[in-house]
Formats: structure tokens, C-alpha cells, sequence
């Protein structure tokens, strides 16, 4: 039989969400349930003077309206849960409703409740705010100037943390052959998965239990800091996280609507829904990115980089957000050298609070960032020297016999063999016909180009112990349980809670490997406070690497117990027993043996245990990895510059990931187009604007650019695989390779089809317009 | 935003200075003008209703024109208010001669917020041109049937 891990099963999941058949948030209906909807600030940073709400009550229809004030004291402001700490970090609460001030344009300033949605829309036309507008700052550069408006009155230059790790003295720079120094803006983007947040809450007042149904990507953490936030104990809070459709980082965060919802469900002792609209979403869920990267790289005539520099000046937004402090830090700081054995890093990191949409993680969360800055040096370096960039990138690669590798920030990179991944990438492109190519087409008037991202990030966070240490409030291990029923199916419950992933077929598919029962006999519970003891949720590429790895020792726990069972009843010793594809076999009697469905119906039935076995059959672990796993790979993208229009088509996109074993190709590949679309939406087309005075701009998807289908050439992926020594699966993460390796990709395609034209730096997003300012420039100056 | 518009009214100068600050031309020519008061500053306030795509809704606000230099310029402040969002726009309205009357030009510098903000900007424009568009237009019909009264 052919292994279940490793083959591209279709998903699980499908059947149902096709047809149909999915329960998202907004699917759940309660008998007597009525309907929120904010009301939120049109200015960016304002006084409020005064919320006169009495139109709005007095709408038939309208059951309460709330303020800032009428929730004091009901529940806290929702605090973040990174307080990275050596940086004195001055972390900002979101409050439940904005009561003296707003600091966003977006920001919450009541809440209508009424018998349906259309009524709670029309309601808050009624609501008169009168505000008194104060000068806004938006840029995090002009937001640390002295004559900045203060967003908050006890930070002072709006400064939230100032983080440093290493230090390289100036002589290396000074001394060095050559330096390469550049300005990089990692442009604001906004998340965008097809279902925006929502929230349900639905409370007992006999029995004081609240249940909260709400768009989470780790119900544990809601659970966690909800629990505080409205005083309810973790025993009677349950959220349940149903199908959710995409968050891309943006429902890791815990935002102050859903907590509200479940507030006011106490208060009047009704049902709440809330759904977010597109157009709140723009300006109400977390953005991602938003960061100025100003990065120094020292190297050798002969291509070696000695030392790398990094300052990185990022927007949070107007409030500290859940992993807020963490992302430009710890996940940007701890890979700047990308790759590269580079000897000597130092990252210098400036959170700054300014009036706008708060940032959190989105897809990579640093990594991106990190990646961005160095693929972009490392083009600009191998121009500097004259040397080939694919060979700049072969002579500073981490070689093989380096592994596990310590780099000059500190971490230890798992394995990785990253030559054979550019060697794999290289053959599938044929880099010199290309070059060819590429010299023909520029004489007839065509220019063509190619970038390389030779990347590598980090994922599936661990120990707990690190977490601790860098100040992340909670644990990065994982939970789960593998519970085999009388009859033989299997059920596997999961604390990482997917939201889209499909997590319900991998997992799976290593259930029934190790069991030997049918994919069809195993069923996933994710995603409900209740049914999973804990977890900890799907960010961060963690979801194999960590929950896959606890399904996984928790199945082993299964067989174990089984084993003794089986050993038992076939009147053999547990060493004498074999277990193969289902059946437990006594060594060398092929006809004694028990399946693992008779062995599940003897253990549940325990009519007939050995002696110190306990009844059923079911197995848990706790899984707490011993380090991160750092997937790596080669991207290569080939694009054409409309030297006419500014227009930039990709014509070939080639990807060679190592995430350490594949559970399902058909699933990673799926993580792969996904992921390299996103990432070039951000090299290309996305980006969010507001105006000076803090009006976001790109408000609509008329205004923000999504990446669709049809932009796109089919993609090449391939896979090596280079397992982790980390955890028993050898896997490492997928979810986020493509947003990072993407970016420098194409953005080092387009400045090698620019050459010609004298273009040197340019920042996401390269749209047309920008393209084409920038050949005219380059024109001017011939 | 900024926002430039020229009409040309087959008028002399002088006498379009006179009417298109005057309070019936304006109370016509302000498209979907509900109501139109003058303060004892000498400001207006106005109530319009507009419905050009996203742009739709009653604003309430104060208009106040300033900085009078007969005939040639003068200085047009709004202050308005609506579901969609705030205007404050400033417009300088300069009066040219012209062969056959007088051209004037608008220049305007436009802050909004809300809604009018984050899905307004891209049609913006437009509207405004439409809105200015109108306003001259009707402004041009009732001097003309003010001074053919005369």
C-alpha cells in the first residue's frame, strides 16, 4: 500500500464548503439573536466632545446603543500579548469604544444593537458625534519628529519600543571593500481573506457561561485574553472558531468587537451577531508590513559579505495589536541575514505609533521584511562588484556542512541543504539561455529580466522557553488527542485551529498512515475551547511542524497502548508484536494476529485488559519543540517591462521550496500558489494609502489592487526535501514561503529588466505608473 | 484634492461679480439646495441634498465668501457635514474679462473624510466638476433671467 504522508489526497474539507455545506460565523443563527454594527470614526485623531445617541435609540427596531462610557467598567480594554521585553516598550491598550479620543480613522465610537442588520446600519446614521479635529500623523518617520502630534500623552515621540540586537563597530564599514547602503520601503498591505471578522455571543445568565463563535485563527488565545477582558472565567467562556474562511495573520489578533459583542450579550441577555462589512474591514482589521528598512552591507571585491546593518523604522499603527511588538523585531531582527553565512548583523528596530489602522502580523510577519531587505542587498552588491547575482548568492550561502547552523543573530537554523534548491531551480530555468534571450529581446526593443530569492525563514515557533524569553505571553507548543472509538474510527482533536489550510486532511492522513485504517475513518476537531484542551492556533507556519508533530506522538501513544492489548490477547509479550497497516501481528505467525478496529472494541468493551491497562483507547501529547524550523528555497521570477506603458508581465515563475517532509503535495502546492500570489500582490499592486490628514484612500478593492488568476503565468513548483531534526514528522512550515520569497523576487526581476534604463531602486508597489516615471527618468538622464 | 473650473458667462464682469454672490442666485444654483440663511457674521448656512454615486446624502455647513477684491477676486470657504463624510474646501474664485463677457475660475483645495474619503477619492473628482458644473450652469440661467427683468 502506498503511504498515506506524502500523497496528494484531495481534501477532506471540500465536499462540504463546494456544495455549500460550510458553517462560517456568519451561518450561525440563534432564536431571539439581534444584530451590532459600529459606528466609527471618520478623522484620524480627534477629540471626542460629545456622543448624542438619542436619535438612534428611539429607531423602531433599535433594542440599545453604546458608548465608550456606557461600557466602563462592563468589560477591560484589550490588552496585546507580545511585551517583548529590553526595549522599553510602552504597549497601548485598544479601548473597548474610543471615549476621549480617537487615534484612527476606523476606530470604534459606539455600537448599535437592533432586530436586524439594516436597522443597526441605519441607526448609526443617527448617532451625532461632535469632534474636535486634531493634526494627525500618519508617516512613522515624521510620527518620531519632536513637533509630531502625540498620539498617546506618556510616549514621547510616539516612540513604543527601541530594540537593538548586536553591534558592529563603524571600522568594519569603514574598513570594508565595499559597501552597499539602501533606503527600502516594505509598503503597508491589508489582509483581505474572503471572510471578514464576525463575532456571535450568546450568554447564560443562569449559569453565567458565555459562548463566543467568532473568526479566530487560535480560539485559545481569544479564550485567554477575552477571559480577562470581560471577567469570565476560562471554565465558563467558550469560543468556538467554525469554519473560517482565511486570515492571513489578521484573525491571530484580539480586537475589541468581538469582545464588545460578547459584552453586550450579557448586558442584555440576547444573542449578538456582528459581521464586519468590506469597507470595515479595510480600516478596522489589522494591516500588515508598513516598515522602512535602511540596510548597510559590507563585502569583498570577491563577493563575500563580511557584516550586514539593518535599521528598521515601523508603523504599529495606533495601538499596540496582539503580536504587535513582536513581528519587526524578533521575527524581522533574527533573520536579516537571510541564507547568507554573514559573520557579522545588527538590528536596530523603532516601533512607532502613528494615526493609523494598527499592525499586526500578516502572512510571514517579518520574515517578509527581513527577506525583502537582504535579497534586494544582495542584487545591489552583486551590481556593485560586477559579479553575477546567482553567483553572489552561491559563495555566501550556508553550506551544507554548517548545519545546525548558528547565525551571527543568534539563532540555529535546523538544516538545510540550500545549494541543491538553487541548483534545482537553476536547471528547471535554464538561467544561461535566458541571458541569451534577455540580450536579444533588449535590442529589439523588449526587456526582459530575472530575480532570485535564495530564502530561508523561520517558523513553527519553539520551546515555550524562547517564547518566555522574548516576552511572548503564552506557550508555542502543541496539543493533541487521538481517540479510537468502539467501532474503529478515529477521531483527532487539534489546538492549532485551521482556517483554511486544510489541516482536517493532512492531519488525518497521518492518523491513518500510523493507524493503517481508511482516510475516510478519521474525522478533525479544531477550533472549539471546549472540545480541545488547549493549543495554541495556525500562524506562523505551526500547524504541521507543531500540531503536526503532537497528532503524530499522540497516535504513537495509541499504538502503544493497542500494542499492549494486542500482545495480551494473542497471549504473546509486547516485544513479539509487530504492528503493519492495521494489523497487530505476533513475529513469525502470520496467523495470530488482531486489527486495530478489534483491538479498539476490546479496549473500549475492557472486558479483558492486562493487567495496569486502563479502558479505551486514546492517546494525547503535548508537543513542545526543541527549536524553530527554518524552510528554505529558490525562486526565480522572469518578467517583461512594457517600456511603453510601465506594465509588468510575468512571464515565468519558478519555485523550488524544502519545507523538511511533505504530508500532502497537492495541499503545499496549493500553500505555494497561493503564497507567491500574495507576495507578488505586494511587489506589484497592493498597498495601502492614506492621505496626510490619516484618510485611508484605498479603502475599497476599487482603490487596492488584489492579485487575481489571470495575472499569472502557470507556476512552476517543485519541492526538495530536507527533513527537520526538530520534530518526528521532518516537517517544516509552508504557509508563508511564497509572501516571502516573492517580493525581492520580482522586484529584482524588474530592476534587471530596468538596467537599461539607468533604474537602480524603486518600492513596492511597482505599478505601472511607477515603472514608467522611472524608465522616463532613467530616459532624461541619457 | 485640488480641483480647478472655468465657466464663461456671456455677462459683463461687473454685473457676474454682483449676482454670483447674491443670495437668490445662490440659493438656485447650489445643486439640491434644501435651505440657504444668513448669519449674523455673514456667513450662509446651507443645507444641500447630493446624490452622485458614493457621494449621497444631506450636508449641512457654512459657506462664507472673503477677502472681496470687486471685481476681479474673492475667497469662498465650505464647511460641510453629511453621513458620507466632511468637506472643507477652500475656493479661490477669480473673475476674468473675456471678449464677451467674463470667465471665472475656480480653484479649489478639498480636504474630506469618512466614507467621501476611502471609497469617494477616485470619483471624487468627478463629482465635484458635475457639482460645479451644475451650479455655474444654473447660476448662468438665473443672472440671465435677472437681468433680462431689468
Amino acid at each position: 500500500m502506498a503511504s498515506l504522508i506524502g500523497s496528494a489526497v484531495r481534501r477532506k474539507e471540500d465536499p462540504r464548503l463546494l456544495t455549500g455545506n460550510g458553517c462560517f460565523t456568519d451561518d450561525i443563527k440563534l432564536t431571539g439573536m439581534v444584530h451590532a454594527a459600529f459606528l466609527r470614526s471618520p478623522h484620524a485623531h480627534a477629540r471626542i466632545i460629545r456622543v448624542d445617541t438619542e436619535k438612534a435609540r428611539s429607531l423602531p427596531g433599535v433594542t440599545a446603543v453604546f458608548t465608550g462610557l456606557d461600557l466602563a467598567g462592563k468589560m477591560k480594554a484589550v490588552p496585546a500579548m507580545w511585551f517583548l521585553p529590553g526595549c522599553d516598550l510602552k504597549p497601548k491598550d485598544r479601548p473597548a469604544l474610543a471615549t476621549d479620543k480617537v487615534r484612527y480613522a476606523g476606530e470604534a465610537v459606539a455600537v448599535v444593537i437592533a432586530e436586524n442588520r439594516y436597522v443597526a446600519r441605519d441607526a448609526l446614521d443617527l448617532i451625532e458625534v461632535d469632534y474636535e479635529v486634531l493634526p494627525a500623523v500618519v508617516s512613522q518617520e515624521l510620527a518620531m519628529q519632536d513637533d509630531a502630534a502625540l498620539l498617546h500623552d506618556d510616549v514621547p515621540n510616539n516612540l513604543a519600543l527601541l530594540w537593538k540586537a548586536g553591534e558592529i563597530p563603524d571600522e568594519v564599514f569603514a574598513d570594508a571593500e565595499v559597501v552597499v547602503k539602501q533606503r527600502l520601503y516594505n509598503q503597508r498591505v491589508i489582509p483581505s481573506p474572503m471572510e471578514t471578522r464576525g463575532a456571535v455571543a450568546q450568554y447564560n445568565p443562569g449559569s453565567g457561561e458565555m459562548t463566543l463563535w467568532c473568526t479566530s485563527q487560535n480560539p485559545h488565545i481569544h479564550r485567554l485574553i477575552y477571559a480577562d477582558v470581560l471577567g469570565i472565567p476560562e471554565t465558563k467562556l467558550r469560543i468556538i472558531a467554525p469554519d473560517v474562511g482565511g486570515g492571513f495573520g489578521a484573525k491571530i489578533a484580539t480586537y475589541t468587537e468581538e469582545a464588545v459583542v460578547a459584552c453586550i450579550a450579557r448586558e442584555i441577555q440576547k444573542p449578538v451577531k456582528w459581521v464586519e462589512e468590506r469597507k470595515e474591514h479595510f480600516m478596522a482589521t489589522s494591516h500588515g508590513r508598513d516598515e522602512v528598512l535602511e540596510v548597510e552591507l559590507a563585502g569583498t571585491k570577491d563577493g563575500r559579505i563580511t557584516a550586514l546593518r539593518v535599521t528598521n523604522t515601523a508603523n504599529l499603527g495606533a495601538y499596540l495589536s496582539t503580536f504587535g511588538a513582536g513581528c519587526p523585531t524578533i521575527d524581522f531582527g533574527l533573520m536579516v541575514t537571510g541564507a547568507y553565512a554573514i559573520p557579522q548583523a545588527a538590528v536596530v528596530t523603532y516601533g512607532v505609533y502613528t494615526n493609523t489602522t494598527p499592525t499586526d502580523a500578516y502572512r510571514g510577519a517579518g520574515k517578509p521584511e527581513a527577506t525583502y531587505q537582504i535579497e534586494r542587498a544582495i542584487d545591489l552588491f552583486a551590481d556593485k562588484i560586477g559579479m553575477d547575482p546567482v553567483e553572489v548568492r552561491r559563495i555566501n550561502l550556508v553550506p551544507n556542512d554548517a548545519f545546525p547552523y548558528n547565525s551571527a543573530m543568534g539563532v540555529t537554523y535546523d538544516s538545510g541543504d540550500y545549494q541543491k534548491a538553487l541548483d534545482k531551480a537553476l536547471e528547471i530555468f535554464d538561467y544561461e539561455a535566458f541571458r541569451e534571450e534577455q540580450k536579444e529581446q533588449r535590442q529589439k526593443g523588449k526587456y526582459l529580466g530575472v530575480g532570485f530569492s535564495t530564502y530561508v525563514e523561520l517558523c513553527g515557533f519553539g520551546p515555550s522557553a524562547v517564547a518566555g524569553a522574548i516576552g511572548f505571553q503564552g506557550g508555542v507548543w502543541e496539543n493533541s488527542t487521538v481517540r479510537v472509538h468502539p467501532g474503529g474510527t478515529v477521531t483527532v482533536f487539534t489546538g492549532t485551529s485551521p482556517h483554511g489550510q486544510g489541516t482536517a486532511t493532512t492531519f488525518c492522513q497521518i492518523v491513518a498512515e500510523k493507524l493503517g485504517v481508511p482516510l475516510s475513518d478519521v474525522e478533525l476537531v479544531s477550533g472549539d475551547t471546549q472540545s480541545v484542551s488547549m493549543g495554541w492556533g495556525t500562524y506562523g507556519s505551526r500547524a504541521t511542524a507543531v500540531g503536526g508533530a503532537a497528532v503524530s506522538l499522540a497516535t504513537d501513544r495509541v499504538i502503544e497502548k493497542a500494542r499492549k492489548i494486542a500482545a495480551h490477547e494473542l497471549e504473546t509479550t509486547v516485544d513479539q508484536i509487530e504492528f503493519i497497516a492495521g494489523q497487530f501481528t505476533v513475529k513469525g505467525d502470520l496467523s495470530r494476529s488482531r486489527t486495530i478496529q478489534q483491538i479498539a472494541r476490546s479496549a473500549n468493551y475492557a472486558w479483558n485488559l492486562p493487567e495496569g491497562v486502563e479502558p479505551a483507547l486514546e492517546g494525547q501529547s503535548f508537543f513542545d519543540p526543541s527549536n524553530f524550523v527554518y524552510p528554505f528555497g529558490t525562486h526565480i521570477c522572469v518578467v517583461e517591462v512594457d517600456e511603453g506603458t510601465g506594465e509588468v508581465e510575468i512571464k515565468r515563475y519558478i519555485a523550488v521550496d524544502d519545507v523538511g517532509r511533505v504530508i500532502n503535495p497537492l495541499l503545499a502546492e496549493g500553500q505555494v500558489h497561493g503564497g507567491i500570489a500574495q507576495g507578488v500582490g505586494q511587489a506589484l499592486w497592493e498597498g495601502a494609502v492614506y492621505t496626510e490628514q490619516g484618510q485611508l484612500q484605498s479603502g475599497t478593492f476599487m482603490d487596492y489592487t488584489m492579485p487575481k488568476a489571470r495575472f499569472f503565468p502557470p507556476i512552476e513548483s517543485a519541492f526538495t526535501e530536507t527533513l527537520s531534526p526538530v520534530n518526528p514528522l521532518g516537517a517544516k512550515g509552508i504557509g508563508e514561503t511564497g509572501t516571502t520569497a516573492a517580493p525581492p523576487a520580482v522586484v529584482n526581476a524588474v530592476m534587471d529588466a530596468l538596467k537599461p534604463f539607468g533604474v537602480a531602486a524603486l518600492d513596492m508597489p511597482l505599478t505601472p505608473e511607477k515603472v514608467w516615471r522611472a524608465i522616463r527618468s532613467g530616459r532624461d538622464k541619457e | 484634492m485640488q480641483l480647478s473650473y472655468t465657466h464663461t458667462f456671456s455677462l459683463p464682469r461687473e454685473i457676474v461679480w454682483k449676482l454670483i454672490q447674491n443670495e437668490d442666485v445662490l440659493k438656485t444654483a447650489i445643486p439640491g439646495c434644501k435651505s440657504f440663511s444668513r448669519m449674523d457674521d455673514g456667513s450662509y448656512d446651507v443645507e444641500m441634498g447630493l446624490s452622485v454615486g458614493p457621494v449621497k446624502g444631506v450636508f449641512t455647513g457654512q459657506v462664507q465668501m472673503t477677502d472681496q477684491e470687486e471685481p476681479s477676486y474673492y475667497c469662498l470657504k465650505v464647511k460641510g457635514k453629511g453621513l458620507p463624510g466632511e468637506v472643507d474646501a477652500v475656493a479661490h474664485m477669480h473673475l476674468d474679462e473675456t471678449e464677451n463677457g467674463a470667465a471665472v475660475t475656480c480653484r479649489m483645495e478639498v480636504v474630506v473624510t469618512g466614507v467621501l474619503a476611502s471609497v469617494g477619492q477616485r470619483v471624487m473628482g468627478g463629482v465635484a466638476k458635475l457639482v460645479l458644473g451644475q451650479f455655474f450652469k444654473s447660476a448662468d440661467t438665473e443672472m440671465r433671467k435677472l437681468t433680462s427683468q431689468v
